[in-house]
Formats: structure tokens, C-alpha cells, sequence
């Protein structure tokens, strides 16, 4: 299947954090024909196995979604809501969106008019808390059809825009997650000696949970994350990349010779890759996944991307298909010797 | 009687770290019901009573026995005592409280004159009636801990106020599900955990160690339904409520609706919670290993991480018909 | 190994190389094993003989901060970040080296700042390092992007006491490795663990690994017991002894291990005082809290200007460090001080 169709299908299927069934599924889905075995755990995270002799590698991409939860249900028939994971309020007055209600619900988020505000409201930015949903029904029918708790996806479109960039929600990281996908195509025609675990987490988007269980459970010996990062824009030029390549991060919570290694098979290849330093936390699955059990040396490989945690995330075509040759290339160069070099 | 149940475990002095005297007075209510109680290396005390089931599961139920509190950090030559928090302390809910340390010692918590700004804990000092620093060192230690001084009292027809009812109602809930419940499907792995407010401590290794099937964590949630706060939209007395969202977790659908569920068996109306804030055990349960399916049934509370925490006594007693089913799905 | 020695050795978080390699040739001869890992941690056992003996963790951290080069600039300075946590108002006109490469920490001279300049704290976006470098280019040569330095200062006698950059917490590995060539009664791992500055990661993995009853933690604190210092917000005093935690902000001494450290110090004569101050934390957390958890107690050596290119301790309290572990596991016995 062709990548664009792949995320087309990956990124219009729900899977807000903690509820990540029906995305999953989809996922696992489309692995199947591309692995030897592949399963679902009980928190939603896709594990995806090709078999090999060699050490066992862990790929991850955070499969869940940003969203937002009716918190209220208020008499008029408006929604209030809450958010999952980090939603910048400022995105959604005038979105439209899916309440996963009893049935699936159209809603517009709505705020008060400008022409009501003061002046000085009208300086500050909108809350959450000035916002609801408007699903333009009546309040009985509302309150039948929708209860606390209910989910909402953001607004779904996906828009191939000039020199195949698109813009679309979530890409942050089902744009990684088609990495995944496109590594095990090639992979079908390599030969690899190491076991690989294509590893789709659950819950990245509260704190790297799922990374955490399927790192326990996978038990690896080396760790691979996937995750995006910033790409330049004329308001964030310090500390961002170009968007038509890949970023492979340094710093402390970063496996020095590991990844030496990924830059090694890139330069083998042909693959730019660009240079990120992180003094600290990478605030991704390599965070978590790398003091899995008694630790598991990991990298971090990220995907430029332009406004991340909006509905207008734009990535280049380009850089991810070359993430998917760099992580089969990387996958397939894996040795049993790099565990004694690993401290040199 | 919950109830009487609930009144035995709001005494016993237990700050985080310092949970042994509750342990044993919930050793002594549980001893010959149980089939089996030990305490581990954190102090979590551990107590399982089987299920009759053939594929029965090994369900973590967990509830803290900690609350929250002071630690002195100098003794300062008047003979007055500086402390720190121990979990989460609000200045306006502090001053000029009665405080209690384990050997008896009262003490006033207040907070001296601030120039500027609002206090800090900095600012605050327990007065424990000694003239001087040797006085003070005759009758408490650097690194001790004191509490909100236990004063339980009803309000209304149903309420009861008082410390550390986050997290003893919940204890009491736990108790009183063991005492009750006969040959039930499910196992329970009833953990009375310690330090949850320093950080789920208690339950991290006790869930570790346990590897449940499933986990529940019983806590108090906040109640939405005082002058101007609007969330969580929870009331108090309107039933139990179960967790869907906090800052810590999200529960897991399966045991969110396991929990709908027994509540329909047992004709008990629930509310649905979705908390802006906080956190409870299901986060070190749900997170454990390679994850287990965790909810959290919450206590409606008022006033939560004061000295008057309030609940309702109909929302304890409908949360404990949902548990006796709710084991025995 | 002396301390001199050890803390003149380079390990910033994540970089820990020179110092792991150090340890793990001094501990060799003095343990029945030790090996490197998979988090760099150098992990060293020693049976006491004793069948069902006591499994006793001793850890100290072997990483110390430090500064890694984040960018450069067209005229061939070094753009930088700290690796833990460093106050960036210590740090103007400092000797670092980056790598091998000598350098300084600049800034804008007095005569040339405005009154507002003179008020304003430097963050690291408004700091470099200056190696002498010509341009960019000679720059991303000699000191690429992820290239670690550390402060560049010399272990000296300060009057009384001494005077060193990483303190925190070479004084616990120092010890650590002088604990290794005694018997005890009970069995030993000595963990001397990475990555502690930057979120106690090197703990986490051997907390999993090591398989212990209970673990005794070695570090450097903060003393913050001199100058303008209200004495009820002092942490410990240089001079005083070893600091015994209650509690921080990682984890609560179990209160056991905690009296009993008072004990023996008390009946031995060590000299030994509570450390006052809860914020911070240190690879306690991970410890105790590890698989299904395990009992921990901290001895500290109070360090003044931890995080700095100069901490000041004393030897006597070092020692005092040293002495106190070494009598607690004396008297270690199955049953009575099992923990």
C-alpha cells in the first residue's frame, strides 16, 4: 500500500490517549501482512515482530492522539471540555469537530462573539474554559446522546500541499508510525540478523506510558524512538531543522555509540540527517524506554514538523519515506558484537 | 458498620512514610477474615482473600493509608519548630491549626508576619508550648512529623468531616469489602499503600510486586458542587464516582466500564469524573510492568487536603454495594 | 584510587567514560565480580561467605555536572547548555574544557554594560564558550555539536578543608571503593551508577538488576550553612559529620535504617548530624523504589557551592562518611539489622 494512503486511512481513525482500540486495530491491521506475528497489548500499544537470531530491537512510535473530553454537559446543551494531552487553546474556536457520543456528532467549538468582549478580553487569548462545543441540537437531545467523558477528535482532513508537503492533524506521530510501515516493506526484501519489534505505544501523548509497558514487556537490547520534532518557522528559528530531513538527537539520555552507528549507516546511504542536542529529557519514548528494566541503550530519530499539536501539522514526504530506508538500513546493519562496544 | 468502620481509621496518627499505626489497626479489624496478610519492605500492608472462580483474576485494590503533613526541619532557639510539607500542603488551609506528633506532642501551627507577598511554609512555625531550643529537643526531633490533629465530627444528616479522610474513607471502603464479601469470583489483593502523597510510592512497588490482573484504586475526588468552582461537575451525596480522566491517568476503559457495570448490577447511581488535577494510585497500578487495566472508584469530597475533609456517608455506602459486585463479575 | 585523582577526572552526565573506566580497574582486584551494565553503571559484588546473608546495596554516583555545546556561532564561539543543574550566574569567567579543548566562559565586560545590564541575569542563550577559534568552521572542528566540557579546576586544600570541582559525588565513590576492600557479614553490590544530574536514570536500571534487601546511598549535598544563611535554612554543616537524610525530595528514609544510623554513629563516636533540608533529591528514589521496593538511607557529605566548578567539604566529614557505612555494615546480622 502506498504510504500516503496508509496514513490517510491511520490518521482519520480515533485513538485519543487512553483509548487508543479503535487506531490500534487499524494498525495492526495493516502490520500483519509485513511481520511474522503481530498483536495488540491490553493498553493499546501494537507490537509487530519480524524474527531474527541476533539482539532484539525495539522500534517505537506513539500511535495515540491529541484530543480533548466532555467535562459538562451544561443545561443549554453546550459542551464543556477538558483536554487530552497538551491541546493549545488557541487552535479551537471555530474548529469543527467529532463528539464520540452515543452516536458520532459534528460539533463547532464556539466562543463568545468579539463584538461582546471588552476591550481588554479582547487582548487576551481564549481559554478553554470561555469555550464549548455546539453540536446544534436541542439540550434534551444533547443530554441524551452525549455524557461526561465522551471523547473529541479534532478536526480531520488530510491536504497534500506544493513539493508533497501535507498538512493534517496527527502526524504527531502516526507520520512516524508510517515509518514503521515503510521500513517493514523494505524489510521484506533484506536480510536481516537481528530480531526486530516494530512497536506502535499507547499513551505518549500524558507521558511516555506506553513505551514504558511495551518496553517491559519486549524487554529489548537496544531501544529506537520515533518521534517529530520542530521544524524551522519564521516566528522559531533558534533550535529548529529544516523539514526535508530527519534529526537524530544527542545528549545525555541519547546512547553515544548507538548512535554513532545510525549516523554511520546514514552517511553509508546517503541520508541526511540532521543534528539535534538535548541537555536533558527528550520529552519522547526514548525517555522512558531507555531505563526499561535494567536500561536499554536507546537513540531518538525525529521528523521535522511545522506547527505540532495543531491541525495543520505539515511534514515533508520526502524526509519521512527517508526515515523508512535509514531505519531499514539501521535494522538490517544491527550485529550481536555492538553490545560489547557499546562502553568503549 | 461502615460507619464505625470509618471512625476507627480516621485516628490513628500516619503521615507519609509513618503508616505503621494505621497498619495495625487495620491488622487488627482484618486478622482470621483474610486468607492471607503481610506488610513489605515499604510498609504497604498486603492482604489477599481468594476467589472462588476457577479463572478467578487477581484484582489489585488499593487504597493509602497516608495523609498529609509536616516534618521538622530546625528547632530554633526560642524553642519554636520549623517544618516542611510532606505531600501537597495549602498555606490558607494552615495557619493556626492544632498539629499532632506520634508521642502525643500538640503543637499551633502559625505563620509569623509576612513583609511582602503571601506566605510561604518558610513563614510557619509550630508552637509546642516549649521556652526554649532544649525544651523543645527534650520533647521532638529534627525530621519528625506532625499532622492535622484528628477531629471528626457529623454534619448535617450524612456528612462527616475531618483529616485524613482522604485517604481513610477509602480504607474503610477497602475493610469493610473484605470483611463482607463471601466466596467471590475474583481474588482480591487488598493494598493499604503508603506514601501515595509524596508520589504513589506505596503503590509502585506494591503493584510491582503483586502483578494484578486488573487494579482499582479507591480515593477521594473533589466535588465541584461549592461556591464557585465548576469542576469536577461531581455533587456530594450524589453517588460515587468513576474516575474517566486526572492529571495522572486515564482510566482504562475496561475497568471503567467494569465499574459501570456492577453499578447497574447493584442499583447504585454513579457519576462520571473527569478531574482536571490530581492523581491516585491507578497510575502506579495502570503503569506497572507491561501495564495492567486500572480504573479508580472516587469518593466525592469537599474541602480535599484541609483539616475538614467532607464526604457524604450515602456515597460510602453505594460505593460499597459497587465493590461487593464488582468483585464478583 | 585517592579523591584528588578521582574527582580530577571528567564525567559529566551521559559522559561518564574516563571516571567508569577509572573505578571499574580499581574495584576489579577488590570484589569477586564487576562489569559495566547496559545504563554504564560499573556493578561490583562481593559474598560475605554467609549462606542467607543480608544483600546490601551501597551506591554512589560517578556522573557530575557539567555543560554541553549546543550550537555555533559564525564568529566561532560555542553555544552551550548545562548537563544538571547550574546556576547560570556561578559560571561567568570560568575555565572549562570542552573535550580537551581549553576554553572560557565570557560575557560582556563591566565598562561596557548599561546600569540595566549590570541588574539583568544572564541565561544560557546570552553565554558562550570561547576557545580562540578563528570561525565556525575551526569551531564545529575541534568541539562538534553534543561535545561535552566540563569545568576545568584543580583539587586543592582550602585552609581546613579542601577545595574541588565534583565532590558531588566522587566523596561517595572514593568511599565505595575503600568499603570494597573490607568484609562484612553481609552481601555487598556496590553500584557506582550514572546519569544521576540528569533524573536518576543509571539507579533505575540498577535498582532492576540488582537484587538487594536494602541500600545505603553515598552522596555530596548542599550545606548552605555559612554567610547570610538564616540558620533554620541551613542543610548541614561542613565540619559536623556525615548528614543523615530523613527524608528529600526523592524519597523518605525508611525510619529504621534512619535511627539506626544515628545509633551506631552515636556508639561508635563518628561524628554525624541530621541533614536538615528536604529539596532535591538523589538515586534513593530509584532504589527504594525499584521491582517491589526495598528499605534506603542516605549519608551525605555536605558540600558548600555543589554545582559549581568549586565545592568546599572536609575531609574529616568524608571520613566520617566512610566511617559510619563501614560500621553499619559491621553489625549488619540476618534478623536484627535486616532490613
Amino acid at each position: 500500500m502506498e504510504l500516503e494512503q496508509f496514513l490517510r486511512e491511520v490518521i482519520a481513525q480515533p485513538g485519543l490517549t487512553g483509548h487508543e482500540g479503535p487506531v490500534a486495530r487499524l494498525i495492526a491491521d495493516k502490520f500483519r501482512p509485513l511481520c511474522d506475528e503481530v498483536y495488540i497489548t491490553s493498553t493499546n500499544s501494537v507490537i509487530a515482530r519480524k524474527k531474527g537470531n541476533g539482539p532484539k530491537v525495539m522500534f517505537a512510535a506513539h500511535l495515540d492522539e491529541i484530543g480533548l473530553m466532555v467535562t459538562k454537559v451544561e443545561k443549554d446543551g453546550s459542551l464543556r471540555m477538558g483536554s487530552v494531552g497538551g491541546v493549545d487553546p488557541r487552535i479551537l474556536p471555530g474548529m469543527r469537530v467529532t463528539v464520540l457520543g452515543k452516536e458520532t456528532l459534528l460539533g463547532v467549538v464556539g466562543a463568545k462573539a468579539p463584538h461582546l468582549l471588552t476591550e481588554k478580553e479582547r487582548e487576551q487569548n481564549y481559554q478553554r474554559d470561555d469555550l464549548y462545543v455546539d453540536l446544534g441540537l436541542p439540550a434534551d437531545k444533547v443530554q441524551s446522546l452525549v455524557q461526561i467523558g465522551d471523547l473529541i477528535q479534532l478536526e480531520n482532513r488530510f491536504v497534500e500541499l506544493k513539493n508533497r508537503r501535507y498538512a493534517t492533524k496527527t502526524a504527531d506521530d502516526r507520520a512516524c508510525v508510517a515509518i514503521l510501515y515503510r521500513a517493514m516493506q523494505l524489510l521484506a526484501n533484506m536480510r536481516h540478523e537481528a530480531d526486530l519489534y516494530f512497536v506502535a505505544t499507547c499513551q505518549e501523548e500524558i507521558g511516555s506510558w506506553g513505551a514504558k509497558m511495551a518496553g517491559f514487556e519486549v524487554d529489548p537490547d537496544f531501544g529506537v524512538a520515533l518521534d517529530v520534532c520542530h521544524a524551522a518557522t519564521p516566528d522559531a528559528t533558534q533550535f529548529t531543522h529544516e523539514v526535508t530531513s530527519l534529526v537524530a538527537s544527542m545528549g545525555p539520555y541519547i546512547h553515544p555509540v548507538l548512535r554513532q552507528k545510525l549516523s554511520d549507516v546514514a552517511k553509508e546511504q546517503n541520508i541526511v540527517l540532521q543534528t539535534a542536542v538535548v541537555p536533558r529529557s527528550t520529552s519522547t519514548d526514548a525517555d522512558d524506554l531507555g531505563v526499561v528494566r535494567g536500561g536499554v541503550p536507546t537513540i531518538l530519530l525525529e521528523l521535522p514538523l511545522k506547527y505540532m499539536h495543531t491541525t495543520v501539522e505539515l511534514f515533508d514526504m520526502h524526509a519521512l519515506q527517508e526515515g523508512g530506508r535509514l531505519l531499514a538500513n539501521f535494522a538490517a546493519a544491527v550485529q550481536p558484537g555492538w553490545e560489547d562496544e557499546l562502553w568503549i | 458498620m461502615l460507619k464505625n468502620t470509618l471512625k476507627t481509621l480516621l485516628e490513628p496518627w500516619g503521615p507519609s512514610g509513618n503508616e505503621h499505626n494505621v497498619a495495625d489497626v487495620i491488622k487488627t479489624l482484618l486478622t482470621g477474615h483474610v486468607d492471607s496478610l503481610r506488610t513489605d519492605a515499604l510498609g504497604n500492608l498486603i492482604v489477599e482473600k481468594y476467589g472462588t472462580d476457577d479463572n478467578a483474576k487477581r484484582i489489585m485494590l488499593s487504597a493509602h493509608m497516608d495523609h498529609i503533613g509536616f516534618v521538622v526541619t530546625a528547632i530554633e532557639k526560642e524553642g519554636f519548630l520549623r517544618v516542611t510539607n510532606v505531600g501537597g500542603i495549602s498555606m490558607d488551609y494552615s495557619r493556626g491549626r492544632h498539629v499532632v506528633f506520634e508521642n502525643s506532642v500538640d503543637g499551633v501551627l502559625f505563620c509569623q508576619p509576612v513583609k511582602e507577598g503571601k506566605p510561604t511554609l518558610a513563614d510557619f512555625y509550630v508552637d509546642i508550648g516549649a521556652k526554649d531550643k532544649e525544651e523543645a529537643e527534650s520533647m521532638v526531633q529534627l525530621g519528625d512529623m506532625c499532622v492535622y490533629a484528628p477531629d471528626v465530627f457529623s454534619i448535617g444528616k450524612h456528612r462527616i468531616s475531618g483529616p485524613a479522610m482522604d485517604d481513610r474513607c477509602a480504607c474503610a471502603l477497602l475493610v469493610e469489602l473484605l470483611l463482607y464479601t463471601e466466596n467471590q469470583k475474583n481474588t482480591i489483593v487488598g493494598v493499604f499503600s503508603t506514601q501515595e502523597e509524596v508520589g504513589l510510592r506505596g503503590a509502585t512497588v506494591a503493584a510491582y510486586g503483586i502483578a494484578p490482573d486488573i487494579g482499582l484504586a479507591l480515593d477521594v475526588t473533589g466535588a465541584g458542587d461549592i461556591p464557585e468552582e465548576k469542576y469536577p461537575a461531581v455533587i456530594l451525596g450524589e453517588g460515587p464516582a468513576v474516575k474517566i480522566m486526572d492529571r495522572s491517568m486515564i482510566a482504562s476503559p475496561l475497568v471503567r466500564d467494569m465499574l459501570f457495570e456492577a453499578a447497574e448490577q447493584a442499583e447504585v447511581k454513579v457519576q462520571r469524573e473527569v478531574l482536571p488535577y490530581g492523581g491516585t494510585d491507578g497510575a502506579a497500578i495502570q503503569h506497572s510492568r507491561a501495564g495492567v487495566p486500572t480504573g479508580t472508584l472516587s469518593i466525592p469530597c469537599r474541602y480535599v487536603h484541609s483539616s475538614c475533609e467532607t464526604i457524604d456517608m450515602r456515597d460510602m455506602e453505594d460505593a460499597l454495594k459497587v465493590l461487593l459486585t464488582f468483585v464478583d463479575l | 584510587m585517592d579523591l584528588k585523582t578521582l574527582c580530577e577526572l571528567n564525567g559529566v552526565s551521559g559522559s561518564e567514560g574516563p571516571v567508569r573506566r577509572a573505578i571499574l580497574e580499581a574495584a576489579r582486584p577488590l570484589c569477586d565480580s564487576a562489569y559495566i551494565d547496559k545504563m554504564g553503571n560499573v556493578i561490583c559484588h562481593k559474598k560475605s561467605g554467609a549462606d542467607d546473608a543480608p544483600h546490601i546495596l551501597l551506591a554512589a554516583h560517578m556522573d557530575e555536572v557539567g555543560f554541553i555545546i549546543v550550537g555555533h556561532t559564525e564568529d566561532g564561539m560555542l553555544r552551550f547548555r548545562s548537563v544538571g543543574g547550574i546556576d547560570p550566574r556561578v559560571i561567568i569567567s570560568k575555565w572549562v574544557k570542552v573535550g580537551d579543548v581549553p576554553g572560557v566562559i565570557g560575557a560582556k565586560a563591566i565598562h561596557l554594560q548599561s546600569p540595566a545590564d549590570r541588574q539583568k541575569v544572564l541565561s544560557y542563550d546570552g553565554l558562550y564558550i570561547d576557545i580562540g577559534a578563528k570561525d565556525k568552521a575551526e569551531a564545529e572542528g575541534l568541539c562538534p555539536l553534543g561535545a561535552y566540557a566540563s569545568f576545568d579546576t584543580s583539587y586543592q586544600p582550602l585552609g581546613d578543608l579542601i577545595v574541588s570541582k565534583a565532590l558531588d559525588d566522587r566523596v561517595g565513590c572514593y568511599n565505595l571503593l575503600r568499603l570494597l576492600k573490607n568484609e562484612y557479614p553481609c552481601d555487598i553490590t556496590a553500584a557506582f551508577v550514572s546519569q544521576e544530574e540528569v533524573g536518576l536514570r543509571g539507579s533505575q536500571g540498577a535498582g532492576h538488576t540488582v537484587d538487594s534487601d536494602a541500600a545505603i546511598i553515598l552522596e555530596g549535598t548542599a550545606a548552605n550553612d555559612l554567610g547570610d544563611v538564616p540558620e533554620r535554612f541551613h542543610v548541614a554543616s561542613v565540619g559536623k559529620g556525615v548528614a543523615v537524610s530523613f527524608m528529600d525530595g526523592a524519597s523518605i528514609a525508611d525510619r529504621d535504617m534512619f535511627r539506626q544510623m544515628m545509633e551506631v554513629a552515636q556508639a561508635g563516636g563518628i561524628p554525624a548530624q541530621v541533614k536538615r533540608g528536604v529539596t532535591g533529591g538523589n538515586d534513593a528514589g530509584s532504589f527504594q523504589r525499584a521491582r517491589a521496593g526495598q528499605r534506603t538511607v542516605v549519608l551525605s557529605v555536605p558540600c558548600r557551592y555543589i554545582h559549581s566548578g568549586s565545592n568546599v567539604a572536609s575531609e574529616k566529614d568524608i571520613d566520617a562518611q566512610y566511617q559510619l557505612a563501614d560500621a553499619f555494615l559491621q553489625q549488619v546480622e540476618g534478623g536484627t539489622n535486616h532490613a
